[in-house]
């Protein structure tokens, strides 16, 4: 029988797989996407425990959660769509300055 | 049966996920993604969750990776920085491993509790996943949701006065 | 009201008939990509030298990268439909429950609406829906009278 453990736990993995990913990874867009995971793998608990619980409370957090990751995903590409004029790279060391 | 599918699932979403953190093209790393949330709409299938599946697909694997492929494709990245990680490699793989840690010691020996209510599988089958999710959210979740089309319109201002500039 | 046992107590599991239209309907879709892939590749006519590989065959030489930079209204157009769309699976979810949700929640999915139309509005207004030189030109001629 397959427990909401277990989906817990593939979600934990992911969690930290995207953590890793954030903390480490250089391209400005990588670390977009290990973001997004990391939404992903919260998602997957708040599904999980929202059938544990027979309630839908947590279903409709994840469409907050699907609508801000959207949100999120519309400006923080824009911004780095302008970062990229500006400096020709996305490369996340390179931004350490507020304004230029 | 159902575990076995289960850890198949599982297994094709651990090692995507591992492909994102780890491929030398942004591009990889983004098809490897779409794995990723295409296994996760299994999952939610599995829990009789369909809607949810089915707007993970649309909205995730259509829409939000569409746009940054696009970015990908627009700012012509390719795999030419050659040290594709930061300098703290070590501290950051010792930190996801203790957050890895602390999440399945909690979950190994935490207990969930909260409140339940009286939403079975039955009632789902019975009554519909998407109509279950439009009553809720229109009757308990009224005011964040209209607060979620005040943030998409402060998306959509904030997009523009970003993106839409002379190239 | 704490459970500890830890496994979910689904009294239905997943029917395997429930998706059998959806599965048949993946299968033949694979089906089909496989089998086109497959007739393009042992009946297709393969040549393999240096000129046959070149972009444009007989033609001119190409100089610079293959990949050409997209320019950004395309980009703003995918940004839009990330919008819209998520506006799309919230108003799907009021239409399928809209006998239960009366009047009441017409006018709440109303002002949702709205708010986004409002959004849309400033798009027209602000030029972002605006394509191709002309809009250019007309953008600078504006700019130049003043």
């Amino acid at each position: 029988m397959i427990g909401v453990y277990h989906y817990m736990t593939v979600a934990a993995i992911l969690f930290a797989m995207g953590t890793y990913g954030v903390l480490t990874r250089r391209n400005a867009i990588v670390i977009f996407m290990c973001i997004e995971l990391m939404l992903n793998s919260v998602n997957l608990t708040f599904i999980a425990l929202s059938r544990h619980l027979h309630s839908m409370d947590g279903q409709i957090f994840v469409f907050f959660v699907m609508t801000v990751a959207a949100a999120e995903a519309a400006v923080g590409l824009a911004l780095m769509i302008t970062f990229f004029r500006n400096r020709e790279s996305i490369d996340v060391d390179q931004i350490n300055m507020l304004k230029w | 049966m159902e575990i076995l599918f289960f850890y198949l699932v599982a297994f094709v979403t651990l090692v995507s996920g591992l492909l994102v953190i780890r491929c030398q093209s942004p591009v990889n790393s983004a098809l490897a993604l779409v794995n990723t949330f295409f296994c996760l709409a299994v999952f939610y299938v599995m829990l009789h969750a369909p809607f949810m599946a089915a707007i993970q697909i649309m909205v995730y694997a259509g829409a939000i990776m569409v746009l940054i492929l696009f970015v990908i494709m627009l700012l012509n990245l390719g795999t030419e920085s050659r040290q594709r990680y930061t300098r703290g490699v070590v501290w950051s793989s010792i930190a996801s491993l203790l957050m890895l840690i602390v999440a399945t010691v909690t979950i190994k020996t935490g207990q969930v509790t909260g409140a339940e209510g009286e939403i079975t599988a039955h009632t789902v089958k019975s009554v519909g996943h998407t109509e279950l999710i439009g009553r809720t959210m229109f009757t308990e979740f009224l005011l964040p949701f209209e607060i979620a089309s005040i943030l998409l319109l402060v998306a959509i201002v904030g997009a523009v006065v970003l993106a839409k500039k002379e190239v | 009201m704490s459970s500890t046992t830890g496994s979910l107590p689904t009294t239905a599991p997943i029917l395997f008939e429930d998706y059998l239209a959806l599965g048949i309907y993946v299968g033949i879709a694979l089906f089909l990509v496989a089998i086109l892939l497959l007739l393009s590749w042992g009946l297709g006519h393969r040549t393999r030298s240096r000129i046959k590989n070149e972009p444009y065959e007989s033609g001119v030489y190409p100089t610079d990268n293959a990949r050409l930079k997209g320019p950004v209204p395309f980009y703003l157009v995918a940004i839009f439909f990330i919008l819209f769309d998520i506006e799309v699976i919230f108003v799907a979810s009021w239409a399928v429950a809209y006998d239960r949700l009366g009047w009441a929640g017409f006018g709440q999915v109303s002002f949702f609406t709205l708010v986004l139309l409002v959004g849309l509005l400033h798009l027209w207004k602000t030029g972002a829906l605006d394509w191709g030189p002309s809009a250019a030109r007309q953008n600078r001629k504006n700019q130049d009278i003043p």
